[in-house]
Formats: structure tokens, sequence, C-alpha cells
């Protein structure tokens, strides 16, 4: 495609200025794609390097480093301690220790575990005397999973903090031949609410993300690679094992389960994740465009009691979204009061299929959401309305624009640029809003066709509902939750990235400043 | 540098430790299985938990307080009772059965998951005999995977019957749809049953004439062959008989009595919901069988599920504490309880001595139960699924409308897709 | 005199449109509260226990309310105070070191750091609610004790949360740091002295959304309790009263509930309203 100039770009007709917006963004989308590979493929190259570099780099410390030096390689700290940074020394000793201590009490039964995920699922026993069986529970999958990735993080852990006990050694060397003086434990506290000061604010944040965040994604991600589920549940049943890239097979596979009558999984799966972008774009864009809308009609010069309309709508964010969304869910069920209502009216002779027919909910659930997000995207609006420049609309006033014209030209691009991200963010948190989909429909009307191959699938679940299904159905098909799981991840991560590419106010974030 | 960090991982590490010790602990229970015990060699304290319905919570602590006073064996149980519905038990003794309780109330359609999972403990051949001899033969079907007993009945009242509306419902109309329809039509009254939305209603035409659906389970809990007729001849004449409540503008699917006060004359529910529709009726409350339909001419009696509670228990590692629980679990499921069950909370038993008791007979919900139950089906295994994919069959033969060719290819869909939910023989 | 038609005829017109405006305001305050007035209304009607198809009760009283006192629900509502409270402090000091870090200091693993955090969020937390729960399990914090569980989850992970209260943060001219930092002020001492009065609207953002989050919080709650009634929150309680068998006899106790639940949360909220509004315009928009 022809690329044009600023200038160009400007001389060109409306109709022209879309298309060719268009064009560049469709053009942009598998150069993004593409770029994103080769940011992949020079980070790899990158850490490669960084691998070698730091290797070669602990071994010239080694040699050229003192028995000290040398000592410290095995007994973690030792240089510190040895030039008098006990504090330092100390805390590399001591992690070492514990570290040890771990591996060699129940890190190391874990890891070698890890290769199959346990050898003897459980045994039920007959005791004759008593008439009564009884089980014998022996390992425990999950258990070794979990612990087992567990460990491999401590062993990461380690390898780092052996590494930075080698750099110290080096730093230490560099400082006595400068003829400075060691940071003494006194200094290294002082300068934890100073030079280091981030450190210390981080520390608390980082563990807790590591561990109840990374790690549990971790762990699901390799679940994808076995074959847990409902009737390899691991501990009371059977054990469950590596299965390699099955599950992914199974996914993706046109023909899983046809030959038996139901519906394929990859056929299942496009159900779902059309309407969860259908979804989203709506949950997403009535919320922002109607949100504006009531902001504008408040803001509006001449309207009075603005705090009153605002206090009204923003009250309602105050109640807890499982009250509201649960009342209102069965408000509008077949015997529910908005039924019933119209019926004692003589209205209508039969309740409307607000849950029950599968067109009907989906509007329902859009509109519900609707009631739900306008409050919210009301204030976020009104704080960025009320920063546009007044004198924008004195001179367009001037040029005798109205009311429509000045939005066309100079609110809803400004609100674009400005909101951008948020638009983004709120895509993706819809497509996974779990809350206002599992409280209000549960995923009703139920979709027979796909339902059985992979628990209950209705047509209002969106992938991430059905995911939740799957692992609380009565299959309990974790594994194929976790590839699920992964493919919500993808595609997440490719709407952002192909936004990330194309919107202008994302890219840099210092411009805020 | 790096103190943070290690800081941060010696947390990491202590927090591992304790939760590694605390499962090194798991497997330390009483593995003793040397033979010589006794029957007498029960005695002792046990702490157990049961998980009950809310309803039955209060009334099952004085039934274990009863047994601690009353048993041979000098057992003595320290229980706590939590409540847990039926519904939810399942699900959460199948996530985790190291946290459920040890005893556990659960609907019969949950059985063969549980069973599959290995959160059952099959009962030994003693209590098995017993079970049998003492319960209904539906009631004791209802427990069974395989041809081994997984849980003890504790009602067989989870069936379904007509409620209505004597005041619009004349008593000489109630044994025809047809009659019930067009009085509902002409008073402007809804016929509330749920047969757009639940497979458990919706299988009762089909029963009525002459249709089945039967699960073969093997001891794991799966379903191993499915025998279904549903889109027989006999099957088309049930959608038609089907197409008759769903085309008429009385229709509402719905099985709460609820519905009574908003524009139902009749409402297709059990025994549970007697009390409510007492309330909301007074004297105009009637509750009778099922009606019968008519299609060419020939007369069909709706047909029914009739299922049952059941009381599990989970698998116990300690034997003495097994065999304990497993007198306690006969206990609880034995005439007097199950007597006292119906007198509180209005439950129908399972046990054949207490179904005959005079009082469970005069009762209008049990008895309605009782005169549908020549054409009840007792409830089998089914596995999770099924519920959902038969749920649509309404729906398809609505859509079907009254074309043969297409009802009968609608029900061929739906048999397609149930066979699909029997597993392959295991590998 | 043209133009003073013009004048008059735009002036109609304004006054026309405010018109419509105010019609659309008032249809929309309906809309938006009628729920809760149903709600309110629903919870005093004593003759009948289900849904039914009028607003206005037929006979008043607080029979809903004295069933609620009879239930669980003291000891849910508890529950769900103490987490929201402790995570109101734990939460907000947690988010507030790690946005504070992230808009305000430059190191070398801040990019990265910052890279990682965005692609972690992109997974699904639902599934790792199952793994969560085995180790809260293992750490016997689940059941009885899934107070102290839900709380160390929700803060362990709340540091993901820091986007909004970094937006915020970013506004503030760091050249007010860069003068105390040349009077010879420590990082620390910036941050007490200089950024945390300024950042006044945004802490309590954080503290009253930490503080509302728990009474909503569901799914994993119910995990957590797995059928303890004593571990319950509220939402994970109340929510056994509108399945399809209990609906019936607890659908006006459950309406009473939420009364009695909505009413401090929405009073604090009022009272805070205008903190929770310069949160959401100041740091939402631009994280």
């Amino acid at each position: 495609m022809k690329r044009y100039s600023d200038m160009e770009y400007l001389r060109l007709s409306k109709w022209n200025k879309f298309v060719y917006k268009l064009v560049s963004f469709l053009v942009s989308i598998p150069l993004g794609i593409g770029h994103f590979f080769v940011k992949i493929w020079k980070g790899i190259k990158e850490f490669g390097g960084k691998v070698a570099a730091e290797c070669k780099d602990i071994w010239t410390t080694f040699v050229t480093g003192d028995w000290k030096t040398k000592l410290s390689f095995l007994v973690m700290g030792f240089g510190n301690l040895a030039h008098g940074q006990i504090l330092r020394g100390v805390m590399f000793l001591l992690f070492e220790v514990v570290f040890i201590f771990y591996m060699v009490t129940t890190g190391g039964y874990w890891l070698s575990k890890l290769d199959n995920l346990g050898d003897k699922g459980p045994e039920s026993v007959y005791n004759a005397v008593l008439d009564t069986n009884t089980t014998v529970f022996n390992d425990n999958s999950f258990k070794i999973l979990l612990y087992g990735v567990l460990t491999i993080f401590f062993i990461i852990a380690f390898i780092y903090t052996w590494r930075a006990n080698v750099k110290q050694n080096k730093l230490i060397n560099q400082i006595l031949k400068s003829g400075k003086k060691l940071k003494s434990g006194k200094d290294d506290l002082k300068s934890l609410v100073d030079d280091q000061f981030h450190k210390t604010l981080l520390a608390l944040p980082m563990v807790g993300i590591l561990v109840f965040t990374v790690m549990p994604i971790v762990f699901m991600v390799l679940v994808a690679f076995t074959n847990y589920d409902g009737s390899h549940n691991g501990y009371s049943n059977a054990l469950f094992t590596w299965v390699g890239l099955k599950n992914f097979g199974t996914m993706f596979s046109w023909t899983a389960n046809t030959s038996a009558g139901l519906q394929s999984y990859s056929a299942t799966f496009g159900e779902i994740l059309t309407w969860t972008l259908i979804w989203a774009f709506f949950a997403t864009f009535t919320n922002y465009f109607l949100g504006m809308c009531v902001a504008m009609m408040i803001n509006k010069k001449g309207i009075h009691l603005k705090k009153m309309w605002r206090t009204i709508l923003v009250m309602t964010v105050a109640i807890p979204q499982f009250i509201s969304l649960m009342y209102v869910s069965k408000m509008f069920a077949q015997n529910g009061l908005l039924n019933q209502m119209l019926m004692n009216h003589g209205w209508i002779k039969q309740p409307l299929p607000f849950w029950t027919d599968p067109t009907w909910a989906r509007i329902t659930v859009i509109i519900i959401n609707i009631w739900v997000g306008i409050p919210y995207l009301m204030l976020i609006t009104t704080g960025i309305l009320m920063n546009i420049p007044a004198d924008l609309y004195e001179s367009a006033k001037i040029d005798g624009a109205n009311a429509w014209q000045q939005y066309r030209k100079i609110t809803l691009p400004y609100m674009l640029f400005i909101t951008g991200p948020y638009l983004l963010t709120s895509f993706t948190g819809n497509m996974n809003n779990f809350n206002v989909i599992y409280l209000l429909t549960g995923g009703a009307p139920t979709n027979a066709a796909a339902s059985g191959a992979a628990g209950s699938v209705g047509y209002t679940d969106l992938l991430i509902t059905w995911l939740f299904k799957i692992t609380t159905g009565g299959e309990s098909l974790y594994y194929l939750a976790s590839v699920v799981g992964i493919m919500v991840f993808v595609v997440v991560a490719l709407i952002s990235l192909v936004v990330y590419n194309v919107l202008p106010s994302i890219k840099n974030e210092e411009d805020f400043q | 540098m790096k103190k943070i960090l290690a800081i941060a991982l010696a947390l990491l590490m202590v927090l591992s430790l304790v939760a590694c010790n605390n499962s090194n602990s798991d497997n330390q229970g009483d593995n003793n299985q040397g033979g010589g015990e006794q029957a007498a060699d029960l005695a002792g304290t046990y702490d157990v938990t049961i998980w009950a319905p809310e309803a039955a919570v209060e009334l099952t602590k004085k039934q274990v307080a009863d047994f601690n006073s009353s048993n041979e064996y000098g057992i003595t149980f320290n229980v706590t009772v939590e409540p847990v519905s039926e519904a939810e038990a399942a699900g959460n003794v199948v996530t985790d059965v190291s946290a459920a309780g040890d005893l556990f109330f659960f609907a019969q359609d949950q059985l063969s998951v549980i069973v599959k999972a290995g959160c059952l403990t099959k009962l030994g051949q003693g209590a098995a005999a017993t079970v049998k001899e003492l319960n209904a033969e539906g009631a004791v079907l209802a427990a069974q995977s395989g041809s081994d007993l997984y849980a003890y009945p504790l009602t067989a009242d989870n069936g379904y019957f007509m409620y209505y509306d004597k005041s619009v419902i004349p008593e000489d109309h109630v044994d025809s749809l047809e009659d019930i329809l067009a009085d509902c039509e002409t008073a402007g009254k809804l016929f509330s049953m749920e047969t757009n939305t639940s497979a458990w209603y919706i299988a009762a035409w089909f029963f009525g004439t002459g249709c089945h659906s039967n699960w073969d389970f093997d001891e794991q809990g799966n379903a191993i062959a499915l025998d279904d007729d549903f889109n027989s001849e006999n099957g088309v004449i049930a959608a038609k008989g089907m197409l008759k409540l769903l085309n008429s503008p009385a229709n509402l699917s719905n099985s709460g009595v609820d519905a009574f006060s908003n524009g139902a004359a009749v409402v297709v529910s059990g025994t549970w919901a007697y009390n409510d529709a007492l309330a909301i009726l007074g004297e105009n409350l009637g509750a009778t069988d099922l009606p019968s339909f008519t299609v060419d001419g020939k007369s069909y009696h709706l047909g029914s599920y009739n299922g049952c509670k059941l009381l599990g228990l989970k698998p116990q590692e300690d034997t003495k504490k097994a065999a304990a629980l497993n007198q306690l679990a006969l206990y609880l499921t034995n005439e007097k309880c199950q007597l006292e069950r119906f007198n509180e909370l209005a439950w129908g038993p399972s046990n054949t001595n207490a179904q005959a008791d005079p009082a469970v007979q005069a009762n209008p919900g049990l008895a309605a139960l009782l005169a549908q139950s020549p054409y009840s089906v007792p409830q089998p295994n089914i596995p999770n699924a099924w519920w959902d994919i038969a749920k649509v069959i309404a729906d398809d033969v609505k859509a079907a409308g009254n074309d043969d060719a297409a009802i009968k290819a609608a029900l061929d869909k739906y048999i397609a897709s149930a066979q699909g939910c029997v597993t392959a023989p295991a590998e | 005199m043209n133009n003073e038609k013009r004048h008059m005829g735009l002036k109609t017109l304004n006054r026309a449109s405010n018109t419509v405006i105010y019609i659309l305001l008032v249809i929309i305050s309906v809309i938006w509260l009628l729920p809760f007035v149903f709600i309110v209304f629903q919870s005093f009607r004593v003759e009948s226990t289900w849904q039914v198809g009028y607003v206005i009760p037929q006979q008043w009283g607080l029979q809903n309310y004295i069933n609620l006192w009879n239930s669980d629900f003291k000891r849910w509502y508890l529950n769900t105070f103490i987490i929201a409270l402790a995570s109101a402090v734990l939460v907000t000091v947690i988010q507030l070191c790690m946005s504070y870090t992230l808009s305000r200091f430059r190191f070398k693993m801040r990019g990265p750091l910052m890279r990682f955090m965005l692609i972690l969020g992109m997974f699904p937390g639902m599934l790792t609610m199952i793994i969560l729960y085995r180790v809260l399990a293992d750490l016997g914090l689940t059941q009885a004790n899934a107070v102290p569980g839900l709380i160390l989850v929700g803060v362990a992970s709340s540091g993901m949360g820091y986007y909004v209260s970094k937006g915020f943060f970013d506004t503030i001219p760091k050249s007010l740091d860069e003068a105390a930092r040349v009077d010879g002020a420590t990082r620390f001492q910036v941050l007490y002295k200089i950024i945390l009065p300024l950042a006044k609207p945004i802490v309590i953002y954080t503290i009253l959304t930490a503080f509302m989050g728990p009474w909503g919080d569901f799914v994993f709650a119910r995990y957590v309790a797995m059928g303890t009634s004593a571990g319950y929150n509220v939402a994970v309680g109340m929510y056994s009263w509108l399945t399809n068998d209990q609906i019936n006899s607890w659908y006006t106790t459950f309406c009473a509930g939420g009364v009695i639940v909505a009413l401090p949360v929405t009073i604090l909220f009022m009272c805070l309203q205008k903190y929770y509004v310069e949160g959401v315009t100041g740091g939402a928009v631009k994280g």
C-alpha cells in the first residue's frame, strides 16, 4: 500500500482517510505479530549471550580470586564474613543452610517423583473381621507437581543467590583494590530506606506475587501437559501423569468427539470464543458511549442538581455486585418479579424468556451490563470531559459548529485519545468478566450440542465461565480447562499486542508525567 | 545487595516447610489391619463431621446423640454437623475429599460422579445385606454402581406428581391432560411443569409411552452402555403428547409452587413443596398422580422418575473408625430415624417398614407419590452430562412441529448425543 | 431584529433540550434505583417468602430480619467484616509500595518487571483457584480457618493491581521529589513527608476499594470455605439461599441480608465519594 506523508494525508477526502486508516491498521496486524516473534528471538539470543558472559565471569572470578573467594564458592557468604561484612555473610550462609536442609528433608523427595508424578495410587483394603473397606492413600500427584514446582523455584533462586554471592567477592576485591572502605551492615540497612528503597518497597509485594500468582500460573500451564481430570484426580482414584501435547491435539482436532455423536472441542471453543468477543465488544462500547452520554448530560451547562444525579448513579457502584446481580437475575427469571408483574397486569400471557431463549439471554446480559457499568464510566468520563480545553469549543462555536459537530470533531477524538488504554483493558476485562455472566445466568440457556463433551455449556457462557464449569462439573477436566486457559491468554495477548501497536497514546508512558 | 531476595526466599522456604511437614503427616492413619479385632473393639471416641442439608442439621445432631447413648459397641461420636446442601456436597467431596464430611447427604444423581472420583466407601458384605433387606428395591438400586453398594438410602421421595387448584380443575378432570389444559386455557391459568428446562421432567412423557433409558456403570463409576429408545415409535408418540402442552398457551416451564400465586392452576413438583403449596392454596390444594394424554385415540399415563437421597461414607484410613461410622450410617438410615425425618421434615422413607407406617400412608404428598408410583421408574445412575443433553428435547420437538419425520430426526439427534456420554471400556 | 430572533430561537431550543435531558435523567435515576428500592420493600414483606408479582408488601414486618439473626448470617457478616478490614489495611500498604516504586524509581528491572506483570495479568485467574485452594489447605487455612486464608491470598496477589494508583502517582510532579532530595532527604523521608500527604485521595480510594472488594468475593471464597458454614462470607452464605431448592423459603431473607450488607458499605462509600471520584478520574484512565 501507498504510505502518505502527513500533508498528503490531510488533503485526502473523509472517506479516503477512513480507508487509509483501516488499511494501515489491518496491515499492521501481521507486522505486529511478526515484530513480536522477532523480538522473542532477539530476546532468546540476548539471554543466551548473557548466560555465556556470566559463566565466563564466574570462571575468571574463580581463577583470579584468592582462597577466600574460592572457598565462598562452596560456603556462601564466606568472602563477606572474612572481610567483616557480617550481615551480608550471615544472610548468604543462612540461605544456603536452609536450602540444603530443605533439599535433603523434602525437596529431593518431590523432585525425584516429578518425572511421572507418583508411582502408586490408592488401594482399597477389605477387613474381613470388621467387614469394612478402608483406603490406603499413597502418592498424591497433585502435591508432587505442586511441591516439585516450588522446589524448582527454590533451585532457581538458589542459583541466582549463589551467583550474587560470587559477584560479591569480585566486588569486594575491586573495592579493596581501589582503596575504598567496604560497606558495613549498618550502611546496608541505611541504604534500604534510601538508595535501595525500591527493594524494600517491592520485597513483600513481589514475594506475594511470586507465591500466589506466578507459581499457580506455572502449575496451571503444566497441567495442560498432564491427564489431570476427575477420573485421574491424583489422590483418591488414580494418579495423573505427563501426556505431552496430547491435550492440545484433542482440543484442536475437528473430529475429536464427533464419532461419539458430540460436538468437537474445537467447534465448541470457536462458538464460545465468538460470543466472548461479541460480548466484550458490546459490553465495552455500549458502556463507553452511553456512559459518556450520561456524563455529558449531567455536565451540560444549565443542568441543575449535578451532584445529586451523580450521587444517585454512584450509589449503585457501592452495593456489592453479588447482591445487585443476583437480585436482578431473579427479577428477570421466569417466575421473577418482572414477568409476574407483567402477567398480573395482563400485558403478557406467557413469561418472557429472558434467561431461557439464547438470543433473549444474550441481549439481556448486555443490557444489564449497561446498568452495571454506566455509573463507573460516567465517573471516568466526567473527569476527562472537564479537562477538555474550553476554548476549543468556543472557537468551534464561532465557526458555527452545532453540538453534534462539536462532539464529533472535538469531544470524541479527545476522549478516544485519552481513554485508548482504558478501552483496551476494559475490553480484555470484559472478555474475562466472570461475575456478571456467572451471577446473572450461570451460562444458561444450555447449548445441548456442545454440552456433554466438556461439561455443561450455555449460550451466554464466556470462555472464562466455561473454563470454570469444566473444572467444577462432574467430569472435572482440569487438563482441558488448562488448555482453554492458555488459549484465553493467547487471545488476550494477541489483541493487546495489536492494539498496543496501533494506539498512539499507550506507547510512551513517560508522556503522561 | 541481595538481602531482600534472601529474606524473601527464607520466607518462602519456611512457608513450604510448614506445608510439607503438614503433608507428611497425612499418611499417619491407623493402618492396623491385624485380625482378631472383635466387634466390641469398636469402643472409643471418634471425631466426625457430617454434612447434612440445612433443614436436617438439628435432627441429625439429635440422632447421633441417640446413637451414642444407645449403641451396643460403646462407640461415642464427637460430632460436628455442617449445613451443606445435597447438591453442593457432591461437588465439594469430589474437589477435596480430605476436607469432606465423614458422612454426607447427597442426591442419587451424583452417585456415579462420586464413585468415579473414588470418594465413597464400598459397603461391607454384612452392611450391604442389611441395606438390601430393609429398603425398597428402587432405593437399593439407586445406591449401586455395578453390582456393589456404595451408599445408604435415606429417602425414596425424590419423585414428582401433580399439585392442582381445585377451584379451577374439577376433580373428574384430573385424569386427562387434555381436560386440564382446556380448563386452564378457559380460566386463563397456567400449567406449570418443567418440560422446557429439565430432563428430569421431560422423561415423564417418554416413560408414559413405555420408552426406557437405562445406563450401565462399571465399579469405577464409568457409564459403559446406554440402552435408550426415546427415538422409537413410542418416543414419537410421547413427543406428540408433549407438544400438546408445549403448544398450549397455558404452558409454563417451572417447578416452584410459588407459581400458584402467579396464575398457575397446576404445578408438577414433589413432596418437598407440599407445605408451601398448602400455604398458598389452603383447602383448594389438590395432590394426585400425573394425568394421561391421548394420541391417535390411545391414552397414555405420564410416567415419572422416582429417586432417592443417599448417605455416603467417605474413604477412611482408620479401620476402626470406618467400622464405627458404618454402624452410625446404618443407624441413621434405619426405620426409626427415617420416621423421625418424616415427622419433622416430611421426607418420605426408603425403609419398607417405615413406608408402611400409617402416618406415612396418610400424608397427602406421599399419597400422591404413591398413586404415581405404578407409573414411575426408579431413577438409575445417570451421567451428569445427560441432564444437559436431554434438557433440550422439548425445544427441539417444538421446533420440529407436528411432523413425524422431523420429530424422529430430533429424537435421533438426542440419542446420538446421549451415546456420546458412554465411556469406552478402560484401556 | 433578525439577530434577536435567532437568539430567542437558540434560547428556546436550549430550554427544550434541557427539558429533554431532565426527563432522561429522571428516567435513568429511576431505572438505576428501582431494583434497590424493590430489595428494601421485599425485605419487609412477611406474608410470603418467595418471589411475587408486586412490590409493596401486603403485610409489613421484621420477620425476615429476625430470620437473618437466627441464621448463621451473623458469623458470615463478621467474617466478611474482618476480611474487609484486614484487606483495607494490608492491600493498601502493598499496592502503594508497588505503585509508588514503579512510578518514582528508575531501576534496571523496572521495565521487565512491569511487562512481566502485564503478561501475568493476561492469564485467567480462575484456574489458579484450585491450586491456591490446595496451598491453603496444606497450610490449614481453609474451612473454619477460611478468614486468614482469604486475607492471605487477597493481600498476596494484590500487588498486581497497582495500575490505578501508579497512574495517580505519575501525576504528582517529580520535581517535588528532586527538590527534597537536594535538601538531603532520604527516599523514605520523601515518601513519608512529601508524597503521602499529596496522595491522600488515592490512599483513601485504595482503602475504599480494598474494603469493598471482599463483600463481593464469591467463587474463591466458596472454594476455601469448602462446605464449612463457619468459614463463609456473606456472598457465599447468601448465594445458597437463591438456589432452586432454597429460594422459595429464603428469597425475602436474602433481600433483608442484601439490605444489611449494602447499608454500611454504601454509607461509607457516600462519605468518601469525593476521593473515589478523584481516584477513578486521576488514576484509572492513565494506568
